[in-house]
């Protein structure tokens, strides 16, 4: 390419942007190959990308959508540590997994932030955020449903410097290896996401090296305000207006709420302002959220309702506001334990979700579970006596929307591109047998579109003390249905002993004890419906019948309609005359 | 005479090649919904004597469109009591992250027809619930009430012990011999119950169409009086009879496109490369794939209708790991919202087509880019082409918003739709770890002559070959190709725990599998070759690094031969290694290549001079240095051989272009490939 024509020529940029978009990919990919643990390698708990020098986003690579945005706020949180006071040099990598600063969520989730220098000058940061299957705290897995402070959730990491110019801090990796129930699977994760950072840097390197730093860092700018652009574009499509709605976050684990939560969405030609103030000041239990999880909450639901296509960089969320109390339960501060700030996270996505619904359903839907569902059970296995560990989500029912049934069995939203863990794998590594994983069918969720099904899964405990901590959050209200569609239901479990004992329904339980051919039967929620039922087409019911996912009862008062058991021929009733 | 047919998109491409030696090559239009028509009418067009087709290969797209047109058959599902509902859970992930109206895929069998049995195994395969054999019966009574045309199996842990389904498919042959029915275990042999019975299901789906198909197709050439042998082309890129095609159709669901990649590696043993990047670009999608040592590299990573916005369906089939992308001669190029310029994933397809074929196409694409730059002349097209209305759309649409003339947008398009291949041709290469200088990039399909000097160079490669008949290089490999197996198992050991006879019994189990199936294929003992891989990991490890190993009988040295060999593979691919972590296999998988005897490739005489090659001079459009270039352009069929072309200059020949830039050179070599050095260094 000729000189002169460096910062006219729009191809290079978009070609320049296209790689650095391509990096962000392959970060994420390296991550995913070679990491120890089921909890990034299938559940995709973890996010990686780059930032500019100032740590605005540029591109992130996303298996779990509740991180979008964090990584900015780890790089944001570097900067104001070292980078104000000139301490930040090629080869550092900086640890971080503190909630109340910079890391955002709970203190499985580990950051490493490391800075990209190109002839001496810092131009980027590479970024990932892993969950770690383990980081020490009262209880195997780390993260709780019964943790009344931050210290009983593990080891904190207030951005230190794991690598110093290049050089490994051994003593800290000592530390951590002391400190975990599973150093070999929390190292090798650790290992994983040094490499992917190293991988980041190597490519950005490249890029400068090709296409010279100028060039980059207008490819950066251009980037940032593509994304302001097409997200202010999308943002001037929606009705201006203010939108309430108010809702709850069940409890805090350890027998304190429901906790009211609340907010006014205000959307002018120009901004979309989210304002929680009101909500329930910070809580005893582990369900608090930093102001970074809300952050990344609002962040969520806004890309849902202006563009869920678009590549996400900070340009797109300059349109964003957001307002809340100090110390609530979403902007908790130290010491509130943050364990399972992913529930009330879900509740603010939930609440802006709710206040829309009804005026761009062609964008939103019914609510869905509305529960990460997290299961830890641990345990001995049958035959090698080898001690195991799961830590999974679970999958539920999605709303209905308008033109469109909910989708059934997925993960809620702010998981992702996560993937359960196959019957076979399970059964082969872990001391369980699953004696079911099926549609569940409770009548629920009726409507013109119906809510996507919940799902049972049942592990029979194949050893004697086991263990099963579980956060079924969303356990008393039933999923809002909307524009006439009926509620769905709600997420629960319970214990089938071998004695024949039945203990339940229960929603958050930490270390309940299972004993062997104890029956651990999770369900979880079946979304809300869309539209009044008595509109979905009578053939559809009829058809519903046949597979089984409404009964014959069901077709007829829910439905108006009359279905056959046997030929399932149908007839409409005159309710829906 | 050994001929070779496959079916297209829009083209149904046939090359032969007679007992002298001698390749010659006939293109028809493809015939949906009968395809077979097609087949015949391009054996038609090409004037060769029928009854002297001693051997017959076909590509054929009828598995994959059933699959994507959703034409398949009514479908039943038998499986493990509790687990019914597998199909429709499927892994629950979402790609489209922010999309809270995702559409899951469904599933390609409604839930009535997924039926439970009471059975149970565990991980080891032991019986823990008997088979029930009446519930079985009573299944299928339903099944035949509700006229239901295909059935599938699949119950958990069957990868381990396979009997409940063979049971279950004695049964169903008994009460009922004319259903089609796949049993899981028969179609792949891995772990994870979803990807198993989704495998199943649509092997099943497909197998009532397949058989037809290679039924009517087999009439046919019958009908001719040819006594040949014929073999249809697997994704695995090796070939199988049309009788074994029939049993496990789900394996031809890559049947035309990895012939190519195939046909770039026998090309490079011919031409001495053993290390090449095959690279395809068609009318909508270009594909790459990565060639090491010879060895094209098969997968069961496969899916369809997988997006970054859909979850798509896993098929558990061995298929040559292609990287594809939506951009192809006829991608559109577009103006996002915000302004940026974008090329592709839609394509104008083949009706309208892009402008330049006059068809009623309306928006600018990268061939009308190609036409507009000079690098495509009017020429070239089988239709009228109006310059003046490729130039008008390329300005209203893309020039004008940039500011800039249509030439200057033109050459934008193509840089972009180069960026974008870029990508994927980094993805199997310098990502896995590979540098591209170590590799020689083979390029063929409609476009790939075209793009290819310029990506190779930007991408480091510093040989290009354009081979002989490369717009329909796809058959030309299924010409060279022998049949081929793979049978991968999961079977799951650490190495820190290997029993070796154990082992050895593995090996020597699935082999003498093989030997049977190749028999049944006519195919000696003596002419089958084997290769042996492990999938291996750390221990803790998903995702698995595939490491030759050794033939014959192991002994403890050859057990920590593979283990480094390991190591050193996860450290190409992923950039580190864990030396002190203990290692462990997942599944073992062998290649079996029946050999057969393929034709002699012929050296070419030819005495031409570049003057009676040279067929014009005209003005193209180049980047750099920028502006327009008096360019020489040449008939490849007349080019003579071993002589030196500088760039720029182009080689034209029937439905392909050849661009060489500045600094570039190209000759053809004794076979008649173009050999291209791109001037990377």
């Amino acid at each position: 390419m000729l000189l002169n024509e460096t910062k006219a020529d729009p191809f290079t940029l978009e070609i320049v942007k296209d790689s650095l978009l391509a990096t962000g990919d392959e970060m994420f990919i390296a991550l995913a190959k070679t990491s120890m643990s089921p909890i990034i390698y299938e559940v995709l708990d973890y996010a990686s990308g780059l930032t500019d020098a100032k740590g605005q986003l540029l591109t992130q690579g996303n298996g779990v959508t509740g991180f979008i945005g964090m990584l900015s706020f780890m790089v944001k949180q570097t900067l104001k540590k070292y980078g104000e006071k000139g301490e930040l040099k090629p080869g550092d990598i900086i640890i971080v997994n503190d909630p109340y600063g910079g890391g955002g969520s709970h203190l499985s989730d580990v950051g490493l932030v490391m800075p990209i220098f190109y002839d001496g000058e810092l131009i980027a940061f590479s970024a990932n955020k892993a969950h770690w299957t383990e980081v020490g705290g009262k209880d195997p897995g780390s993260f709780t449903n019964d943790s009344t402070d931050i210290f009983q959730e593990g080891l904190q990491f207030p951005s230190i410097k794991l690598y110093d110019a290049g050089q490994l801090n051994e003593g800290l990796v000592e530390i951590i290896r002391a400190n975990v129930r599973f150093p070999d699977l929390s190292l090798g994760d650790m290992w994983a996401q040094v490499a992917a950072l190293k991988t980041g840097e190597k490519r950005v390197k490249e890029i400068c090296e090709k296409y010279g730093k100028e060039m980059i860092l207008a490819a950066i700018n251009n980037q940032l305000d593509h994304g302001e652009t097409i997200s202010r574009q999308e943002l001037s499509k929606l009705p201006n207006g203010t939108y309430k709605a108010d809702g709850f976050v069940e409890t805090d684990g350890i027998g304190n709420g429901p906790f009211p939560i609340q907010v006014e969405v205000t959307i002018t030609d120009d901004e979309f302002v989210c304002d929680f103030k009101g909500s329930s000041p910070q809580v005893p239990g582990s369900v608090n959220c930093s102001f970074t999880g809300l952050a990344s909450a609002v962040r969520t639901i806004f890309l849902a309702i202006t563009n869920p296509d678009q590549n996400v960089n900070d340009g797109v969320f300059r349109p964003l506001k957001i307002i809340v109390d100090e110390k609530s339960i979403m902007s908790a501060e130290r010491p509130a334990p943050t364990s399972n700030y992913f529930e009330t996270m879900l509740g603010c996505t939930d609440l802006i979700w709710k206040a829309l619904a009804p005026h761009i359903p062609h964008r939103l839907a019914a609510a869905h579970l509305l529960s990460v569902c997290s299961v830890t059970l641990s345990g001995s296995h049958q035959d090698t006596d080898e001690p195991f560990l799961i830590v999974e989500p679970s999958v539920g029912g999605w709303g209905g929307a308008d033109g469109k049934d909910g989708a059934s069995g997925q993960f809620c939203i702010l998981d992702g591109e996560t993937y359960n863990v196959p019957v076979e794998v399970a059964e082969t590594r872990y001391g369980v047998m699953l004696d079911e994983y099926s549609l569940r069918i409770d009548g629920t969720g009726a409507g013109e579109y119906i809510g996507g099904k919940g799902v049972i899964r049942s592990y029979r405990a194949l050893t004697d003390g086991q263990a099963a901590t579980i956060t079924y959050g969303r356990n008393q209200y039933r999923l809002w249905g909307t524009g006439g569609g009926l509620e769905g239901s709600v997420n629960e479990f319970y214990i089938h002993k071998s004695s024949g004992e039945v203990d339940g329904p229960h929603g958050v339980y930490p270390r309940y004890a299972l004993q062997k051919n104890d029956v651990l039967k999770l369900m979880t929620a079946t979304g809300g419906g869309y539209g009044d039922p008595l509109k979905r087409p009578a053939e559809q019911v009829a058809r519903d019948v046949k597979n089984e996912y409404y009964t014959v009862e069901e077709a007829k008062t829910l439905f108006g309609v009359e279905v056959n058991p046997t030929t399932f021929s149908y007839q409409e009733l005159a309710v829906r005359k | 005479m050994r001929v070779a047919t496959d079916i297209g998109g829009t083209f149904t491409d046939l090359v032969y090649v007679d007992d002298n030696g001698q390749v010659e090559v006939a293109k028809s239009h493809t015939t949906p919904p009968n395809f077979e028509k097609g087949v015949i009418d391009v054996l038609d067009k090409s004037n060769i004597n029928k009854e002297a087709i001693s051997t017959f290969i076909h590509g054929t797209t009828v598995i994959i469109n059933a699959l994507t047109e959703r034409k398949g058959a009514k479908t039943g599902l038998i499986t493990t009591k509790g687990f019914r509902d597998v199909l429709e859970i499927a892994r629950g992930n979402r790609p489209d992250l922010f999309n809270i109206r995702y559409a899951k895929p469904k599933p390609f069998i409604e839930r009535y027809l997924r039926q439970e049995v009471k059975e149970r195994l565990n991980y080891k395969g032991e019986v823990l619930t008997p088979i029930d054999k009446e519930q079985v019966k009573e299944i299928v009574e339903y099944f035949k009430r509700e006229e239901v045309e295909a059935i599938a199996v699949a119950y958990l842990h069957s990868y381990v012990n396979p009997e409940h389904e063979k049971e279950t498919i004695r049964l169903i042959k008994e009460i009922w011999p004319e259903v089609a029915v796949s049993a899981s275990h028969d179609v792949t042999k891995e772990w994870r119950e979803y990807e198993r019975t989704n495998t199943a299901a649509l092997n099943a789906y497909v197998q009532p169409a397949a058989a037809t198909y290679v039924n009517k197709l087999y009439n046919k050439l019958t009908n001719f009086n040819t006594n040949s042998q014929n073999f249809i082309m697997q994704s695995n890129g090796g070939t199988t009879t049309f009788e074994e095609a029939k049993k496990v159709p789900i394996n031809m669901v890559e049947s035309g496109p990895v012939a190519g990649i195939y046909g770039a590696a026998v090309l490079g043993k011919l031409i001495g490369e053993k290390n090449i990047i095959g690279f395809d670009i068609g009318g909508t999608t270009a594909k790459c794939s990565l060639i090491e040592n010879g060895e094209v590299k098969v997968s069961t990573d496969y899916y369809i209708e997988r997006n970054d916005r859909n979850a798509g369906y896993p098929i558990k089939t061995p298929v040559v790991d292609i990287v594809e992308i939506g951009n192809g001669g006829g991608s559109i190029a577009w103006l996002d919202e915000a302004g940026s310029l974008k090329v592709g994933p839609q394509s104008a397809g083949a009706v309208p087509g892009p402008v330049s074929y006059g068809q009623g196409g309306t928006e600018p694409t990268t061939t009308d880019a190609n036409l507009l730059t000079g690098r495509l002349s009017a020429k070239n097209f089988d239709y009228d082409v109006n310059l003046d209305l490729v130039r008008k759309v390329i300005q209203e649409e893309i020039a004008n918003h940039f500011d800039m003339t249509a030439e200057e947008a033109a050459l934008g398009i193509i840089r972009i739709a180069n960026s974008n291949m870029l990508n994927a041709l980094k993805l199997i290469s310098i990502r896995k770890g590979h540098n591209p200088q170590d590799f020689t990039l083979v390029a063929f399909g409609g476009g790939g002559s075209m793009h290819a000097p310029a990506l190779a160079k930007e991408l480091g490669v510093k040989k290009v070959v354009i081979p002989i008949a490369s717009p329909v290089f796809s058959a030309w490999g299924m010409l060279m190709s022998d049949l081929r197996h793979d049978y991968i198992k999961t079977y799951i050991k650490r190495i820190a725990n290997l029993e070796l006879d154990e082992m050895m019994a593995q090996w020597n189990e699935i082999e003498g599998e093989a030997y049977q199936q190749f028999g049944d294929e006519g195919i000696q003992n003596e002419d089958v070759v084997f290769n042996r891989f492990a999938d291996m990991r750390y221990l803790g490890q998903e995702h698995t690094v595939k490491v030759p190993v050794p033939d014959g009988n192991w002994t403890e040295d050859d057990v920590q031969e593979i283990v480094g060999k390991f190591h050193h593979l996860h450290e190409q691919n992923y950039t580190f290694r864990l030396d002190n972590s203990e290692t462990e296999i997942v599944n073992i998988h062998v290649t079996a290549l029946g050999k057969v005897k393929k034709p002699m490739i012929n050296r070419i005489e030819r005495q031409t001079t570049l003057e009676d090659a040279k067929t014009e001079t005209r003005n193209v459009y180049f980047e750099n240095p920028k502006g327009w270039v008096q360019t020489d352009v040449y008939q490849r069929e007349l080019l003579p051989i071993n002589e030196i072309i500088q760039g720029p200059s182009i080689v034209e020949e029937k439905a392909a272009v050849t661009v060489i830039y500045e600094g570039q050179t190209l000759k053809v070599d004794d076979y008649g490939n173009l050999i291209i050095e791109t001037g990377a260094r």
